[in-house]
């Protein structure tokens, strides 16, 4: 062998120590959570920064506990008037009650029962079956009209909540927003309920994701949506029961049938939708949702996965 | 010199330097993972601690959450929330964490606590 081939072959071999990677990242506050990381592993600050503004737009927009600069979910829950919305907030609310049609039980009307249960869990105290059919009777008695010139209109009682979607519709936007861009590289996670991934710089573009529940089992995902709702995230033990931050619209109970949903989509508001939807749904009715739309899950029960298509 | 020789020796050189580079990456790897460990304490969206865990230091932090107070401590390598006026305690009932993307999560007072540095795990769902 000639002694010229040994330096670059000493270049080569020594680069391949080096793993770092170009990456961007900013830590938020958004949608009510804490955890919120977004990853750029190409780009340019700017980019990051538009990503986080999308995010933070739908933060405001989706917000119900509190009024912000621009109407919002808070607004249209003070009154029963019509109220002029921004457009993005206007396809958001559509599109909360369109996705209920096929993600049975997720209610964007759920919202003043999901608020007695948070008050009433705080204090350790379970929701009386008094309060919840009240609760029940205002959420079935209430409805969104969508009129012209981006004009809603909330009839009845019952507060609007985008909690279960929210995250997941922005990733959506986000991902349109990459993809314009022509940004294929990131990672954000929006708390870990949802995450949008693209395609990691190694790996042949897999991400390692290690479910929190069972720690020994890893995923390799890349270019989708992940979506979880589990009761180990807000749940609340009383006695020998662990009651959820996710309500079964259908008989208002606290109680989910499922420990934790793991749900993989190319869409990030039908995932959150389906994810939360799923914590109350038999592994029958899952599989079926998984036959007629572009899904695949994990279900996990007493710390255990007992349904797997994700690594089929 | 003989050719086979040379060739011999060819061999044994980039037998040793695969070795070496073989062994650089390992070190690299392990060290970058045992030492290079920090841990951000975030409140809303400011960073109001940054705390190396590589110094194994035992200390205790006060952390002013937006609804009250958080008592964080630092013991070999790890960190954890062990006091919280949160109503639910999550935060603290999670213990001590050792590794990157596994972040200690206070709603109720909007604080987010991740150790940062090289990880096989790219998040924990």
């Amino acid at each position: 062998m000639k002694h010229k081939f040994l330096l670059p072959l000493l270049l080569v071999t020594l680069s391949s120590c080096n793993t770092n990677a170009f990456v961007l990242q900013k830590q938020g506050f958004l949608f009510n959570t804490p955890g919120i990381v977004l990853k750029l592993f190409e780009g340019e600050e700017k980019n990051l920064q538009d990503v986080y503004d999308i995010l933070s737009y739908y933060d405001r927009l989706s917000d119900n506990y509190l009024a912000r600069d621009i109407s919002n979910v808070y607004t249209i829950n003070q009154t029963n008037d019509e109220v002029t919305v921004e457009p993005g907030l206007y396809q958001l609310l559509q599109t909360s009650i369109s996705v209920s049609e096929v993600a049975k039980n997720y209610n964007a009307l759920c919202g003043s029962l999901s608020k007695k249960w948070k008050e009433s869990l705080a204090k350790k105290e379970v929701l009386s079956q008094t309060v919840i059919d009240e609760e029940l009777n205002k959420m079935n008695l209430t409805s969104i009209s969508f009129l012209d010139d981006n004009k809603v209109k909330r009839s009845g009682e019952s507060e609007i909540d985008l909690g279960g979607i929210a995250k997941g519709y922005a990733l959506d936007k986000t991902l349109d927003y990459l993809q314009e861009n022509e940004l294929k590289h990131y990672l954000l996670n929006a708390g870990s309920s949802s995450i949008l991934l693209g395609e990691k710089t190694s790996d042949n573009g897999f991400f390692t994701i290690q479910l929190e529940e069972i720690p020994s089992k890893f995923l390799k995902l890349k270019n989708c949506f992940i979506s979880t709702s589990s009761i180990s995230k807000q749940g609340v033990k009383i006695g020998d029961t662990t009651y959820s931050h996710i309500i079964n619209p259908s008989n208002g109970s606290a109680i989910n049938v499922n420990d934790a949903v793991i749900v993989v989509t190319q869409s990030g508001y039908l995932g959150d939708a389906l994810s939360t939807s799923m914590m109350n749904n038999t592994i029958e009715e899952i599989e079926i949702l998984e036959s007629t739309l572009d899904v695949k899950t994990i279900v996990i029960k007493n710390k255990a996965i007992i349904h797997n298509t994700i690594e089929e | 010199m003989d050719k086979r020789k040379v060739i011999r020796n060819d061999l044994i050189l980039i037998l040793s330097l695969l070795v070496v580079a073989a062994v650089a990456l390992i070190l690299t790897t392990v060290l970058s993972k045992r030492e290079n460990l920090t841990a951000k304490i975030i409140v809303k969206n400011e960073v109001v601690e940054v705390i190396d865990l590589s110094q194994k230091e035992e200390r205790d932090y006060i952390i002013d959450g937006i609804n009250g107070k958080l008592k964080v401590h630092t013991h070999n390598g790890g960190i954890a929330v062990t006091e919280s006026n949160c109503p639910h305690q999550d935060c603290v009932n999670m213990g001590y964490v050792y590794q990157t993307n596994r972040p200690i999560i206070c709603a109720y007072n909007a604080v987010y606590i991740v150790i940062e540095g090289a990880s096989s795990t790219d998040v924990i769902i």
